[in-house]
């Protein structure tokens, strides 16, 4: 008897502890995403509804429109231009808390905070820094005699623009999770490589760093799912058309556009499943990477 | 913790037990608005002249308030009683007609005349439905600055400075003469505007009043009102400032341009501002071309509410001329009915921060000759093409001519 | 707060961090605490002004702030609760359990972070309201119970933090999955769990989208959507929708204050000393 349930423990628990996520996903996430892909073969308009059924007439019209393509470099030149400092920064925010601290509760606690900060309140303080006739940023570099960049204009001072706010609001956040990895990390690992003598700098690199390898992989999944869902950011830079050229117009912003400007939900469904498909061949991407780096870590 | 997390279940219910129904029997009517309308008072009153209903005022901002909006019209449940919907909006239901209610069939018909013309059209579909009661305006002025005038050697006075131009093309002259006296400050906020307020005098726009045809690539008025602000764009006569933006705000404070078109409700914001140190600095006269309008709003009746015919009798209320006439007294709120706007309280009105320009009487005349100007339904989808294409101008990267022909392909884009 | 540290070089760099995270926070009370014509001048200001009581009076005057923060509190301390320890659960059989379709459920797992959510908002919106949650706080609550980034986060955390010889250990001496988990995976996530505690608590306090088109602003409003009647009609009055931003926040920056101090605190050494 008391083998049975032992194994019916082996067998069954295992799938009840998963069902909470797949269920509420199934309900609140696979539904509207099924519904989704069922009008993004319609001509839909977001308040009419199905006018008539398109069949890939708006997958077609996506692929053959160079905004879309624009979107796309757009979202990618930020999503690199972002991401790449903020993890390494992050990494050196996780090092320095590291450490022993006094207060140290408080400084991680304000480390988030510019994730916790309103939207409103991060729009203002950039709009300040990246402003053309008055931003700080514009008054530094004409002390050191360069002419002031008007930052929305060009595609190149927005992505950096833009990147720089990301960078802002993620790299705390960030530097939680890997000093959540850096805590985890076995204390005897750090006492053998204090007693073999090794410098501080060895031993991060030697010790924590390979211990942490997988949370780096799963920041940089995460970061790369939300690097191409991109938008608060973007629209709070420079309003929500992405600029005169569009120029940082990123594919969320693009999505928003068609359904909630033109109403054309059907192209926004197909814009969406296929921004999907693009996070989601990524993240797998990712994901693989992750599993060969954690059995050869 | 989980005691906690059902111990607010009851006053949930509770409080969605009462949703549907007021207390004690009453009926509630909700009412949507976004920003200020200045309907609480007015809302206590009507529940005094009206025992048995229970009025509940939402307000959000304008962002929100439009896009739950849709949202709720979208998916059939949600919508509140009554909502505002700004003019910007109302082309948009008019093509969604069937989600809203037609409120003649309560008697809106017989209404018509207490509007100005072009106010009651925005709000009747093409079938002759009307589907929204207007409340406010914007009737449009040219807000300058006397300080800087004066600088550029120009009159200030209002009268003088109206005489200066009749037209837009007069404008643009006005602006090259206070180009080369004033280095520091701009002409105009953004070509954007300008562009809005000449176009906007023209019957049609994008699309043909006949057959809802796209003409936007040869109806001369577009062409007209692109080459004018496109090439005072072009000179970098333009603070090149998005309206309500933090740099527009700062802007207005630090006097970087001289001339912006004003619609009434646009006064208030001016003077916040500007603060203390900007008093008597601005003045308000005409726009040029006569007259026009920005802005205000209208009150529908969602067709999936429970309660339409209280609604519309609540809407109606709402808009009525002596309702009107109160909200411009105690709230400044724009009448858009001439019998109001012409009341010789509002008539009379002057702005002391405006160097006491009667305000009264410019927006008023200026409603006047606003002439209805037909909206396509795709009008908002190829609206802000043209407005991105001077954006492109003002920044350097296009001429008046490119910049033209690439918004023609991409509108024609869009409406094929 | 005095704080001592070898290492000057290291603290003069996390004190660069902190004051670039604390500034906006700064700013906005500044922002606050002056009228619209001060923040658009010449010169912004520096140093705070006095109409801070005046606009914390307006804001309670426009919005019922009281019952706000009590919605808002319900809703993010259900929505974090659950998350952790759903996720921890379903993280934990991830990371260590052996069952047929595992990796392929995982992938859905990662897959589904992947879904954009903006306009899925229109079919989930017909949906609550079919479950008669339109205006209630389940609405905002049970869509959030729990997350793919939490799944995926506590997968990870299992793999780093319990090693497999301790859960197979605790399995040859016959404890059924359940007493493993919770005696042994539990404790050891802990550094973990706070963690994601702190984000998922500051993620459900901030979102404002969702909430504003299913809950009725005057029955059961959020902070963050009975503050957005403070935007004004056309335009924005920075100072007021500012003290609002603020008051919101306040709750969550003292609640991390004394958690921080205590229970983090607390849980972090006991999780680094065993």
């Amino acid at each position: 008897m008391a083998v049975l349930l032992a194994r019916l423990d082996r067998r069954v628990t295992p799938y009840l502890l998963v069902a909470p996520f797949f269920v509420l996903f199934g309900a609140f996430g696979l539904y509207p995403a099924a519904r989704t892909a069922w009008m993004s073969l319609y001509d839909w308009d977001l308040l009419d509804g199905p006018v008539a059924f398109t069949g890939w007439a708006n997958y077609a019209a996506l692929f053959a429109d160079p905004g879309f393509y624009r979107a796309l470099a757009n979202t990618a030149s930020i999503f690199v231009a972002a991401t790449v400092p903020q993890l390494l920064c992050a990494l050196g925010v996780a090092a320095l808390l590291d450490r022993p601290l006094r207060g140290s509760a408080v400084w991680r606690a304000v480390v988030l905070l510019p994730n916790v900060v309103p939207v409103v309140a991060v729009a203002l303080v950039f709009a300040q820094l990246f402003g053309r006739d008055q931003g700080l940023v514009n008054w530094v570099l004409s002390g050191f005699g360069a002419d002031p960049v008007d930052w929305r204009a060009h595609a190149w001072s927005a992505h950096l623009g833009v990147a720089v706010m990301v960078a802002w609001r993620w790299t705390g956040y960030n530097a939680l999770l890997y000093l959540a990895a850096m805590r985890a990390v076995p204390r005897e690992l750090h006492e053998a490589a204090e007693l073999d003598g090794a410098s501080r700098w060895r031993a991060f690199r030697s010790v924590t760093l390979p211990s942490i390898r997988p949370t780096l992989l799963f920041t940089a999944v995460v970061a790369t799912i939300g690097g191409f869902q991109l938008f608060t950011e973007p629209t709070l830079f420079g309003g929500a058309d992405g600029g005169a050229d569009r120029q940082f117009q990123t594919l969320v912003m693009y999505l928003y556009e068609a359904g909630f400007e033109r109403f054309d939900a059907g192209y926004a469904a197909a814009v969406s499943w296929v921004l999907f498909a693009l996070c989601a061949v990524l993240a797998l991407v990712n994901a693989a990477l992750l599993r060969r780096a954690v059995r050869g870590g | 913790m989980r005691r906690r997390s059902l111990a607010w279940l009851p006053v949930v219910l509770a409080l969605t037990a009462t949703a549907c129904g007021g207390a004690g029997g009453e009926l509630r009517i909700t009412v949507a608005t976004f920003g200020e309308f200045g309907y609480e008072p007015l809302f206590a009153e009507y529940e005094r002249l009206n025992p048995g209903i229970d009025v509940v005022g939402r307000v959000t901002d304008f962002e929100s308030h439009h896009k739950g909006l849709i949202t709720a019209l979208a998916a059939g449940r949600g919508a509140a009683d009554v909502v505002a919907v700004e003019e910007q909006y109302m082309p948009r239901v008019r093509r969604s007609k069937d989600k809203v209610a037609d409120l003649a069939a309560f008697g809106a018909g017989g209404l018509h005349d207490r509007w100005a013309p072009w106010k009651w059209q925005q709000g009747v579909a093409d079938d002759g439905s009307v589907i929204g009661l207007g409340t406010d305006m914007g009737g449009l002025a040219m807000c300058y600055r006397r300080d800087l005038f004066q600088r550029a050697g120009l009159p200030t006075d209002r009268d003088e400075v109206a005489a200066l131009w009749p037209t837009w093309e007069r404008y643009a002259e006005v602006a090259d003469r206070f180009a080369e006296h004033v280095a520091d400050a701009r002409f105009a906020d953004s070509a954007g505007t300008i562009y809005t307020a000449v176009l906007n005098q023209a019957e049609e726009n994008y699309f043909a009043k006949a057959d809802d045809s796209f003409i936007g690539d040869t109806n001369p008025n577009v062409r007209r009102a692109f080459e004018i602000a496109g090439r005072i764009g072009a000179k970098g006569q333009t603070a090149r400032v998005t309206t309500f933006t933090p740099d527009w705000n700062a802007a207005i404070n630090q006097g970087s341009f001289a001339t912006i078109t004003c619609p009434a409700w646009m006064l208030t914001q001016i003077e916040e501002i500007g603060g203390a140190a900007g008093a008597g600095r601005w003045d308000v006269t005409t726009v040029p071309g006569g007259g026009g309008n920005w802005g205000g709003s209208y009150l529908v009746v969602p067709a999936q509410g429970a309660h339409q015919r209280e609604a519309y009798r609540l809407a109606e209320w709402l808009t009525a001329p002596e309702q009107q006439r109160r909200l411009f007294v105690d709230s400044g709120i724009l009448p858009s009915q001439p019998a109001v706007y012409r009341d010789p309280a509002v008539l009379g009105h002057t702005n002391p921060y405006f160097a006491d320009a009667p305000v009264g009487r410019l927006f008023a005349a200026s409603s006047d000759t606003v002439r209805p100007n037909y909206r396509g339904l795709r009008d908002a989808d190829v609206r802000p093409v043209f407005g991105r294409a001077l954006g492109r101008v003002e920044n350097g990267q296009r001429t008046v001519g490119q910049a033209w022909a690439e918004a023609v392909d991409e509108a024609r884009r869009i409406v094929d | 707060m005095t704080v001592r540290l070898r290492g000057g070089l290291a603290t003069a760099v996390l004190l660069v961090v902190v004051l670039a995270s604390l500034f906006p926070l700064y700013w906005s009370v500044v922002v606050a605490s002056h009228d619209n014509a001060d923040v658009a001048g010449r010169v912004p200001p520096l140093l705070p002004g006095g109409e801070l009581p005046g606009h914390v009076r307006e804001v309670f005057a426009a919005v019922d702030f009281l019952a706000a923060l009590r919605n808002s509190a319900v809703v993010a301390v259900t929505v974090t609760a659950a998350n952790v320890l759903l996720s921890t659960a379903a993280g934990f059989a991830f990371a260590h359990l052996r069952f047929r379709g595992r990796d392929a459920l995982f992938a859905v797992v990662v897959a589904s972070a992947a879904v954009p959510v903006q306009l899925g908002v229109v079919p989930l919106f017909v949906l609550v309201g079919e479950l008669g949650w339109y205006g209630r706080l389940e609405a905002v609550v049970v869509p959030g119970l729990v997350s793919a980034f939490s799944v995926f986060w506590m997968r990870q955390a299992c793999r780093e933090a319990v090693p497999a010889a301790l859960v197979d250990a605790a399995r040859v001496d016959g404890c059924s999955l359940v007493r493993v988990y919770r005696h042994v995976v539990l404790p050891a996530l802990r550094p973990h769990a706070t963690v994601l505690a702190m984000l998922t608590f500051v993620a459900s306090w901030n979102d404002f989208f969702w909430p504003l088109v299913v809950l009725d602003p005057n029955e059961a409003p959020t902070v963050q959507v009975a503050l957005s009647r403070l935007a004004g009609g056309y335009y924005t009055d920075y100072p007021l929708v500012l003290t609002g931003a603020v008051l919101g926040t306040l709750p969550v920056v003292v609640l991390f204050a004394v958690v921080a101090r205590g229970v983090v605190g607390g849980i972090m050494r006991g999780a680094v000393t065993g």
